[in-house]
């Protein structure tokens, strides 16, 4: 691990957190004197990843924005996941989005919005505590390792009073998961939103990550042609990455790669 | 309906009884006048809660109020006049989480139907009764939404409302005195989420953006509230 790199990338995290702080409150939170965070920062403004308000504070800087777009528009997962996506969100009525796992989360790298012309959040660049969604349950049950760290990081955080958070329940749906390929969430990541999740792999038979639909909780879960629909969209987009199988037959025990 | 929707009758002579008197207990009477106002309110707000709403959700909570307070008026008038409070509170419950939709259906849904079941299943409900039931209810809802004061929810309206009515009821106010404490705690608490970062809900999901806007369903609990101050006022 190079230090001064992982120090910059801890300034980059902390003002994604936090999005305004001043040089002292930056350096406090990660325990380091000002002179060296004041390198690291003033660094970071020359090339555009950090910039400095009147008042004096640092923020994430338009440099930022041009990788973001570039990661947008050079992973491959999100741009195979392009027109199944809107596909099933055309048949399903529903909101579609595609996670894949950072850490503990699911990160939403691409969202298509309900198809009724409503007013609705965008919710690209998201995380989700991945226990608490379906997306995060259709990638922890065929990446045990991610589920077995997950699953020791007790006490889980509760989004809702529905979500799961029991170690024991939770593995056990997970199990249910590798069953069937289709993962659910009722009312857990928000009340009054469900949603049906199916994994996706890559061309090692890994989960890279996950497509799924939300829906309104006072709608039918449980339906079969949903659950269809999901799974069929995961394994397009799966066999457009490479991947021989869905699910494959025989498992990694980790996703290749990270 | 035009009875009970707060509009002085012209016709009414200077001999008919005074109907203003502050209410001392939760009786089935209080219910309708308080539906009946809290749909006036939630229609004369509809738009303030979009608005709200549009800053740091999906801008449906306007209209997914109106919707439950429609709702919960066509439930009370399916139930004989003389109905008691806990059942009618319990039937408004029910038709606002069958009618709202979103988050706040379950969650509206939750608090009535709590405050229903623990209010006294037959007689009017005294200061200290409804208190009690304004905790139970604010209970059931931090249950399902597993929200604490200051994640900037409803219940940033409701604890405070339901904790001021405790207090003053405890001292012996009487039930109009008691809710408008409780009334003026929500309004407070729901002018404080401006300033703080949501931690439940759609909102969350906006991280710091979503401060320096009032929550709406804070703003909407207020409401709720008020609505019944007025109508014990009344």
């Amino acid at each position: 691990m190079i230090q001064s790199v992982d120090r910059a990338v801890a300034v980059l995290l902390e003002l994604q957190g936090a999005r305004r702080l001043r040089l002292t409150e930056l350096a406090n939170r990660l325990s380091l004197p000002n002179s060296t965070v004041h390198g690291i920062v003033a660094t970071l403004v020359t090339r555009g990843m950090v910039e400095q308000d009147a008042s004096g504070r640092y923020a994430l800087g338009p440099g930022v924005l041009r990788l973001s777009n570039v990661y947008l528009d050079s992973n491959e997962l999100r741009l195979r996941a392009l027109s199944w996506t809107e596909a099933l969100a055309e048949r399903s009525g529903c909101a579609v989005r595609v996670g894949v796992p950072l850490e503990r989360d699911i990160v939403v790298i691409h969202h298509v919005l309900r198809p009724d012309g409503s007013h609705q959040m965008r919710e690209i660049g998201i995380d989700i505590p991945a226990h608490g969604t379906a997306l995060g349950k259709a990638v922890l049950a065929f990446d045990a390792r991610r589920a077995e760290e997950l699953l020791a990081a007790a006490p889980l955080p509760k989004l809702t009073g529905r979500t799961c958070v029991d170690g024991e329940e939770l593995a056990e749906q997970l199990a249910r998961v590798r069953d069937d390929g289709i993962a659910t969430a009722l009312d857990e990541a928000i009340l009054g939103e469900s949603e049906v999740a199916a994994p996706i792999f890559d061309a090692h038979d890994a989960v890279v990550g996950a497509v799924g639909i939300v829906l309104s909780s006072s709608a039918a879960t449980g339906d079969r042609l949903i659950n269809d629909e999901v799974r069929r969209t995961a394994v397009s987009i799966s066999r457009e990455l490479g991947a021989s199988a869905w699910p494959p037959r025989s498992r990694p025990r980790t996703s290749a790669g990270s | 309906m035009t009875s009970m929707d707060g509009v002085p009758d012209p016709t009414a002579g200077a001999g008919s009884p005074p109907a203003t008197a502050p209410a001392t207990h939760l009786d089935g009477g209080l219910v309708r006048r308080w539906i009946a106002e809290l749909d006036q309110r939630l229609r004369a707000a509809e738009a303030r809660l979009t608005e709200l709403d549009a800053a740091i959700g999906d801008a449906d909570h306007g209209t997914n109020m109106t919707r439950g307070a429609r709702a919960a008026m066509a439930a009370l008038a399916e139930h004989d006049e003389d109905t008691a409070a806990a059942r009618l509170v319990a039937a408004v419950g029910h038709s606002l989480s069958r009618s709202v939709g979103g988050a706040s259906g379950p969650l509206y849904g939750t608090w009535f139907n709590a405050l229903g079941r623990s209010l006294p299943p037959e007689l009017p409900a005294t200061a200290m009764e409804l208190a009690t039931a304004l905790g139970a209810a604010l209970d059931a809802v931090q249950q399902l939404g597993a929200a604490e004061l200051g994640d900037k929810t409803m219940v940033d309206a409701l604890a405070p409302a339901a904790r001021q009515a405790r207090e003053v009821a405890g001292s012996g106010a009487d039930l109009a005195g008691m809710l408008r404490i409780a009334a003026g705690a929500a309004e407070d608490g729901a002018v404080a989420t401006i300033p703080l970062r949501a931690r439940r809900g759609r909102a969350s999901y906006l991280g710091a953006r979503s401060e320096g806007h009032q929550d709406p369903g804070a703003t909407s609990a207020a409401i709720v509230l008020d609505a019944l101050r007025d109508a014990a006022d009344a």
